[in-house]
């Protein structure tokens, strides 16, 4: 399975720690990335200056059973992308494709060093996409002249080959979709089905030509019946030559290796997707029946909205509640308290002393 | 709101305030047992005739009444595949989490995609005109939720395929 990014972030990481660290490291790491690709990086402190790579990957064959050895147009290109750091080592390490021998110092410590790290780190994908490039180069014209357009089978991943069929003027790749979920299928369905009218519109004109269809393309039709057998249909772009003119080669072949990883990739994220928007709804739609109960058993609240000083009175916290109390109760003491004249206590006395009554309900003892 | 869901909704909203008249009503077959007789159905006089309400072929639902309990039903349109997975996906979504419903049922009547199970604490404790309301809402968002979310599949599905075109030119 490729990846997005051409370069390992791995191994992109571990050679940058090696380049900037100040004293010489030791390292030996072993890493695999989607479960068939695995690098081991070797520095040693007693030989500070090379660090050592090795690399084995599933190859792209044409349904052939996988060779062990890299084609040596692999090894020129690997040996093109940074010639004056890197080289490749006979004999191989065991178990390995391909051993790189990096001298880094030869880096400078500058901007320009991340850039040539991650050139470096991004050999698998040239190893990857330098057979497929090789292989549309050299199809045979003889049978093109003849008028047999004889599909290629590719496989660097035994549950998803491809295939590509050279044609006189375009250059058709063939993908049989396959998922393992119902439902993922369906997704991906009406994504293929989205690329189709996409790859139709006038803004995607000059994109290569997309069609899906349920049922195999005639251009597959003598392959064997495990081949042609797929639960999400074929997918297939026509290449024409403006695709494949200078650097836009190495961005069509990336991008055709890559288009497995894309969808399945589009599939996963889609299911989040859903996910989380449930997760979302499920709480809007909760809300009304949190509502019936509240209103039942809080009914007053709703009775005091009318009146603003007494819902605002209502909805106060306690200690604010006391507070107010205290001085309301302040104000009316204020109020009622008796304003003092002097001499009036001796009048009121004197005149307005109300005389004394015996109550009725009082007795008189019979003698 | 399309005219013909407006009267589909209603119509539901009608039988289920009539039917919504529950009352307390101990087991007959096993003592100090309370249990929902729509749901036992060992009684026969203890229910109500189900009354079944279609829009179409594809969306319906079955009202099931007995004396303490009601069984609402729903069979939610799917026009398509991945309409249908949306449904089926959300509605087990929900059922897992029904308990924050209360009136949930965790597994549909066969034949249905939800059912809710509404006994008379429910309508005791609830305000019945409001758990009616929750219920024919409850209907509507989920048509608009599906149809939302297939609105965003493919919007979504359309945007990537425009990115990975535009990497070709």
């Amino acid at each position: 399975m490729a990846c997005f990014e051409r370069a390992s972030p791995a191994l992109k990481e571990i050679l940058l720690k090696i380049h900037g660290a100040e004293r010489p490291m030791e390292v030996d790491h072993h890493l695999h990335e989607f479960g068939s690709v695995h690098y081991h990086v070797q520095c040693s402190a007693s030989d500070p200056v090379y660090t050592y790579i090795s690399i084995s990957t599933p190859l792209l064959s044409r349904g052939l059973p996988l060779s062990s050895e890299l084609p040596k147009h692999t090894l020129e290109m690997v040996k093109n992308i940074c010639p004056n750091v890197m080289e490749t080592m006979e004999p191989l390490k065991e178990g390995f494709q391909l051993t790189l021998k990096l001298n880094l110092s030869r880096i400078p410590h500058s901007k320009a060093s991340t850039k040539t790290i991650t050139d470096i780190s991004s050999v698998q994908a040239v190893i990857l996409s330098s057979q497929l490039k090789e292989i549309l180069k050299n199809v045979d014209s003889h049978e093109i002249s003849r008028g047999i357009y004889k599909p290629i089978k590719l496989v660097y991943h035994p549950r998803e080959p491809f295939f590509v069929i050279k044609q006189p003027t375009k250059i058709a790749a063939i993908f049989p979709m396959r998922f393992k979920e119902p439902e993922d299928v369906i997704i991906a369905t009406a994504f293929l089905q989205e690329l189709m009218d996409v790859g139709s519109s006038k803004a995607c004109a000059k994109a290569p030509h997309c069609t899906w269809s349920p049922i195999p393309p005639p251009e597959l039709r003598g392959e064997p019946i495990e081949d042609l057998s797929t639960n999400c249909g074929f997918v297939s772009f026509d290449i024409m030559s403006r695709h494949v003119k200078g650097k836009k080669l190495d961005k069509t072949v990336w991008n055709l290796l890559n288009f497995y990883a894309f969808v399945k990739y589009h599939v996963k994220s889609t299911r989040g997707f859903i996910q989380r928007r449930m997760r979302m709804r499920l709480d809007r739609l909760v809300q009304p029946l949190k509502n019936v109960e509240i209103e039942e058993d809080q009914p007053m609240k709703t009775t005091a909205k009318g009146c603003t000083p007494m819902s605002k009175w209502i909805s106060a916290s306690k200690s604010k509640i006391a507070e107010r109390k205290h001085e309301f109760t302040k104000k009316i003491k204020r109020l009622r308290s008796r304003i003092k004249i002097h001499g009036f206590g001796r009048f009121r006395r004197r005149w307005l002393k109300i005389p004394r009554f015996s109550p009725v309900t009082r007795y008189m003892k019979l003698e | 709101m399309a005219n013909s869901l407006r009267l589909y909704l209603t119509c539901i909203r009608n039988t289920l305030e009539a039917a919504m008249c529950l009352q307390n009503f101990p087991c007959q077959e096993v003592e100090r047992h309370n249990k929902p007789e729509v749901e036992l159905k060992t009684s026969p006089e203890l229910l109500l005739n189900p009354v079944l309400i279609c829009r179409n072929e594809a969306e319906k639902c079955l009202i099931e009444t007995s004396i303490n309990s009601l069984r609402i039903s729903l069979k939610v349109k799917q026009a398509d595949e991945l309409e249908n997975i949306l449904t089926k996906k959300f509605l087990r979504f929900l059922s897992m989490r029904a308990e924050a419903f209360q009136v949930l049922r965790r597994k549909p009547v066969q034949g249905y995609d939800i059912s809710f199970l509404i006994t008379n604490y429910h309508c005791e404790e609830m305000q019945k005109q409001k758990l009616i309301d929750f219920i024919v809402q409850f209907m509507e968002d989920i048509d608009k939720e599906i149809s939302e979310l297939k609105l965003s599949v493919n919007t979504r599905g359309r945007l990537v395929a425009t990115e990975f075109l535009k990497q070709f030119i």
